[in-house]
């Protein structure tokens, strides 16, 4: 247990200089170090989070932006199949109504087709009618036929009303009696009489002729006209042709 | 047989005398001086770093982990004085497996000198700490008539300190010497390495102890404060 105060003395010393040398080469050095790599890796990890944070927004606004761009395609999709639907029901309309336009004017050139035809054939054969009785009358016009012509005539007055017969005697101007041939003095003085008998005595006749007449006999005086020729016949004849084409006419208005 | 090595002098001049002591402990100083120096001559800061330095981290970090232990506050004023006689302690111990090696620590010269800085070391981190009024303050406390007790117990625990160190550092030492004489070839080794456990845990309980001594002087309970320091180690050896 001896104590030799000079060592302890330089022993104390010794220590202070190791305090001394080991804080300046071992403790600060490696304590610095340490904290600096601790805050590298704090920096490290804060800048990775802030990357995170900036991908995750990133994320989040591209996702809102695809949603976004797929609600805009769903409505552009929407938008053009209501334009095709209108687009096709618009053509529809339209070629429909094209199609009824084309089918009225075809129908209208039908008709007018149909009764320029009817036009036609009744105009032909009224002119052949008239040409074939025309001819026929011709060839049997005479005396005898123009007499009878004048007996028909004389019939008709025979059958006039009571007011008409006035009407005629009533005249001023003489009642003129015009037929396609001229009549023979008998047949007139024979009508002459049926005319005075049944209208008046006092009534002056008139005889003249007309070939438009086409064997026939008329009767002119006091505003009124009494005859008797083919015409009449003819214009019958043209009715029921007319008839005829009526069923025709219905069955091409129906298609 | 030399008990101390204060008695091996080297060289003498005019009464300073260059003693075992003295010169192995200036090794010891130069192996942690100049390996210090070596390793953090080129520390690395980045994620990848040589052994070595991973080793020295390892042994600062624990240093101070063990100080925030003891005292529960910021290690880092304390470090270099409680980190330093850990580190010297354990060094000298350690390398008593070297042959012809004088452990500096088997000198009650310097377990004196190391107990007289920490006798030292008290009082003046405490008053840093403190400043000098609360720090004598609490040499009164709980009653004036406490002073002499408080006063001798300082110094008693210095004694003890530096006694406890030199005491078991030098036995190991002379029961190694005594049992190389007796039983020369096995029996020495094995208490060899008992004296390496033995010398690994008096660096530890001394560097631990003048923590507490030190904690307990920066930290000392103000009347009606909670007591958060910890307590010393009851187990000494």
């Amino acid at each position: 247990m001896d104590i030799d105060w000079i060592t302890v003395s330089a022993q104390v010393v010794n220590f202070l200089v190791l305090v001394w040398l080991l804080k300046r080469f071992l403790y600060q050095p490696v304590i610095r170090a340490m904290d600096r790599r601790e805050q590298t890796i704090r920096d490290r990890v804060d800048d990775a989070e802030q990357r995170e944070q900036l991908a995750e927004n990133e994320r989040k606004t591209y996702q809102d932006r695809i949603a976004e761009l797929e609600t805009k395609r769903e409505e552009l999709l929407e938008e053009a199949r209501q334009s095709a639907r209108q687009t096709r029901s618009q053509l529809l309309d339209e070629a429909r109504e094209e199609t009824a336009q084309a089918r009225t004017n075809w129908m209208r050139e039908v008709s007018e087709e149909k009764s320029a035809f009817i036009d036609g054939l009744r105009t032909q054969t009224l002119e052949v009618v008239e040409s074939i009785a025309r001819n026929a009358l011709r060839d049997l016009a005479d005396e005898a036929l123009e007499e009878k012509m004048a007996h028909a005539l004389a019939r008709r007055i025979h059958h006039l009303q009571q007011e008409l017969r006035d009407a005629l005697r009533d005249s001023k101007d003489a009642i003129v009696v015009t037929s396609a041939f001229e009549l023979s003095p008998p047949v007139r003085s024979a009508l002459t009489r049926a005319i005075h008998e049944q209208v008046g005595p006092t009534v002056a006749v008139d005889y003249a002729s007309n070939a438009d007449l086409i064997c026939g006999i008329e009767l002119i005086g006091g505003g009124l006209r009494i005859a008797w020729n083919l015409s009449d016949y003819l214009n019958e004849l043209t009715t029921r042709i007319e008839k005829a084409f009526e069923p025709v006419e219905a069955a091409s208005d129906g298609t | 047989m030399t008990i101390s090595p204060d008695s091996i002098v080297y060289w003498q001049w005019n009464g300073v005398t260059l003693n075992a002591t003295i010169v192995f402990t200036w090794l010891v100083m130069l192996l942690l001086a100049v390996g210090s120096w070596l390793i953090t001559r080129n520390l690395s800061e980045g994620p990848g770093l040589s052994r070595l330095q991973n080793l020295l981290e390892v042994v600062v970090t624990g240093i101070r982990d063990q100080i925030a232990q003891v005292s529960l506050q910021n290690p880092g004023p304390y470090l270099p004085f409680v980190g330093t006689l850990f580190l010297f302690i354990a060094t000298a111990n350690l390398l008593n497996i070297v042959p012809g090696y004088q452990a500096p620590t088997g000198s009650l010269s310097t377990t004196a000198a190391l107990a007289i800085c920490v006798f030292i070391a008290v009082p003046v981190f405490g008053i840093a700490n403190r400043g000098a009024g609360r720090y004598l303050r609490h040499y009164i406390q709980p009653t004036p008539l406490m002073l002499p007790f408080n006063i001798i117990g300082e110094l008693s625990r210095t004694v003890a300190l530096a006694v406890r160190l030199y005491g078991n550092i030098m036995s190991g030492t002379v029961i190694v010497a005594i049992l190389l004489s007796l039983t020369p070839y096995f029996f020495p080794i094995v208490m060899q390495l008992l004296g390496l456990l033995t010398g690994m845990i008096q660096a530890y309980i001394f560097a631990v102890l003048a923590m507490v001594y030190i904690a307990s002087a920066t930290s000392a309970q103000e009347p009606g404060k909670k007591n958060t320091k910890t307590s010393p180690p009851s187990q000494e050896r």
